[in-house]
């Protein structure tokens, strides 16, 4: 069918060809927006299970569509896409890419936990956006969050070395996210450091910085370590 | 004859009236048109009863045997009443078998037609096999095997649309036949317990499990047997190709119409008026109401009165009822007929 208000349709339901004959007609242009069904045509049956697995989704099976948790919903109050009811019964049904439609907000949740309160069947909505922003995460829909790349930064130094030297971790950080090394808080806190660290412990600051020393018979721990955290988040997500 | 009460029908209403007068040292006539006792749980053979979780051959099984071996209890099997003459303290009936009975009260404890599915064409029923009404997947879990009628695979889903002949103007049904939802959501308890693989989805308007029966039956499908709630309500059901059901409709809460594969529908049938009703009526010369189920007398001092003195009714004749209250009723409906047969010993003493 082709439509005249576009604004109604979502942009990714509009097909439309530069060039296009139909039946020798030149229907070029405009002429041939069409728009896609919106009708569902399968649930994902092991969507609800996959975020279940995921800390903070484990009660998100009990919802039955009330709509307290939307209602005293602080993100709500500021944006009405923000609609927790709405995602937990796409997980429920498992209608991912309802939930893909709104990579861009649903991580916004702050926790307030209004929801959790508020929740008739002790669903705690708010684990439930957690669980939905970590699953979008790890599965590449959406960018890692800063703080994510953090904890990996900090994460791979302690498999290395049993400990973290801070400098590392910070210019791990800066360069993995994109971010000049030369924070104008990390200049100040510099030249400060440097006025007032007493010598014998500059020297030692600076040994580590460049010797990169492990933690005294570290040997395979970090090895060890780290497969055990794999095992863990295996058994976690099936 | 004054010291017997007439009942007409074998179902837990009427097995509970029979107990109930039996019990106060009265006699019984029991009339049941079909040839085994019980009403619509046997007849039908459903499997495990709400809310007790008994099979219902064995709870209603115990009701039966009750009432055969009360020596106070004549039974009519295979038998209707076909004329009803007199007055309080004084009927006479005639019975289908030409057998004469003389009793001072009467209980029509007549029940309940099950909808025919069939008067609801676009959902399937008689042109698909795998589409199921509950009376049938109650006797498939009782028979212990969930598998599809076509041919013999186990289902990965199953849908279940509840108000099927219920709450439908359009077939002239305005009445919620009030214990199917919680039948629903058992039947999805039961059929995950015999098959894990199998997902059950029910297709709901308002989910209507009342009193205790939310948490137990609503709840625990919901929260324990992962019973996924969709509300939409159902427009057709149609083949696939590949074998399996297209279940079409619109889910309210997404906006959005929904074409989804099924292998299994399950029509959660109504109760309509008994379909003997209109004779019943002539026969006892009793009202009915609007919908087509016994009028009621007056409600707070005529205890399970019909619109005729003298004769009384309890459970689904009444209009959709479960089985706890129709036991209820029936013992309420024996103990009034008894009540009257008293009060007339004494006037005459
Ligand atoms: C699919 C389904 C599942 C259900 N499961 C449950 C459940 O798990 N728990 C629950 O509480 N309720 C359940 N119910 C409801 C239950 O069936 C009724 O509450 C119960 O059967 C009502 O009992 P009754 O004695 O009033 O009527 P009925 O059971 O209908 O008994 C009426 C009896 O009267 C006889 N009769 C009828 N007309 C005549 C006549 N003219 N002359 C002589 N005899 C006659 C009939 O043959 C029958 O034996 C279910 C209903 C359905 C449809
Ligand atoms: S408040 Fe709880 S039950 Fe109600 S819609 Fe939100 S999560 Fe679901
Ligand atoms: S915790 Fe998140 S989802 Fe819950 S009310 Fe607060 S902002 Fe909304
Ligand atoms: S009990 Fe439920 S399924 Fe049955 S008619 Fe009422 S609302 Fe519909």
């Amino acid at each position: 069918m082709a439509i005249h208000e576009k604004s109604l349709i979502e942009p990714e339901r509009l097909l439309h060809h530069d060039e296009l004959v139909v039946d020798g007609v030149d229907v070029s242009g405009h002429w041939n927006t069409m728009i896609t069904p919106r009708t569902l045509t399968d649930y994902d049956d092991d969507f609800e299970a996959k975020i279940q697995a995921i800390p903070g989704g484990e009660n998100v099976h009990r919802c039955w569509q009330c709509g307290s948790c939307t209602n005293s919903c602080t993100m709500y109050a500021q944006n009405v896409q923000f609609n927790p009811r709405y995602w937990i019964y796409a997980v429920r049904l498992g209608l991912k890419e309802e939930i893909i439609k709104d990579k861009d907000i649903v991580w916004q949740c702050v926790s307030c936990n209004k929801c959790t309160n508020i929740c008739p069947k002790d669903v705690r909505p708010e684990g439930v956006m957690k669980a939905l922003a970590h699953w979008m995460e790890e599965e590449g829909i959406t960018e890692k969050t800063p703080s994510t790349i953090f904890d990996e930064e900090f994460t791979e130094q302690i498999y290395a070395r049993g400990r973290i030297e801070d400098s590392h971790v910070l210019m791990g950080f800066y360069k993995k996210t994109g971010q000049s090394m030369f924070q104008n808080w990390l200049q100040v806190f510099g030249l400060r450091l440097a006025r007032h660290l007493p010598v014998s412990l500059g020297l030692k600051f600076g040994r580590n910085v460049l010797m990169k020393p492990r933690t005294k018979s570290w040997g395979r721990t970090g090895e060890v370590l780290q497969q055990y955290v794999r095992e863990q988040k295996e058994a976690a997500h099936g | 004859m004054q010291d017997t009460v007439l009942i007409v029908g074998s179902g837990p209403s009427g097995l509970s009236a029979a107990a109930q007068v039996a019990g106060a040292g009265y006699k019984v006539v029991m009339v049941e048109k079909e040839e085994v006792l019980g009403g619509a749980p046997i007849l039908s053979g459903y499997a495990k009863l709400v809310p007790s979780g008994e099979w219902a051959k064995d709870a209603i099984g115990r009701m039966v045997k009750r009432v055969e071996d009360d020596k106070a209890v004549t039974i009519h099997k295979g038998t209707r009443v076909t004329k009803l003459d007199g007055e309080p303290g004084n009927f006479t009936a005639k019975l289908s078998n030409n057998k004469q009975v003389k009793a001072g009260a009467v209980v029509l404890a007549t029940g309940f037609t099950h909808f025919d599915s069939v008067n609801k064409p676009e959902w399937g029923f008689g042109t698909f096999p795998d589409v199921l009404t509950s009376t049938q997947m109650e006797q498939m879990v009782a028979s212990g095997k969930i598998a599809c009628p076509s041919d013999g695979r186990v289902p990965e889903r199953v849908a279940i649309l509840l108000c099927v002949g219920s709450r439908d103007r359009q077939i002239g049904r305005e009445w919620c036949s009030k214990i199917c939802c919680t039948v629903s959501a058992n039947l999805a308890i039961e059929i995950k317990e015999m098959s894990p693989e199998t997902d059950v989805f029910i297709y709901y308007m308002d989910i209507r499990t009342f009193g205790l029966y939310e948490d137990r039956f609503y709840w625990k499908s919901q929260e324990e047997f992962k019973t996924k709630f969709v509300k939409a309500r159902i427009a057709e059901v149609t083949a696939s190709g590949d074998g399996r059901l297209l279940v079409k409709g619109e889910d309210t809460l997404v906006k959005r119409p929904i074409v989804i594969p099924f292998d299994m529908v399950v029509h959660a049938i109504g109760m309509d008026p008994n379909q003997d009703n209109p004779e019943i009526s002539k026969v006892f010369g009793v009202e009915l109401e609007k919908h087509g189920f016994l009028q009621k007398g007056e409600q707070y001092t005529n205890t399970c009165g019909t619109s005729r003195p003298g004769v009384y009714s309890c459970g689904a004749a009444y209009g959709p009822e479960t089985i706890d209250d129709s036991i209820a009723q029936g013992a309420a409906a024996g103990g009034r007929a008894v009540m009257d047969l008293t009060a007339l010993v004494r006037k005459a003493g």
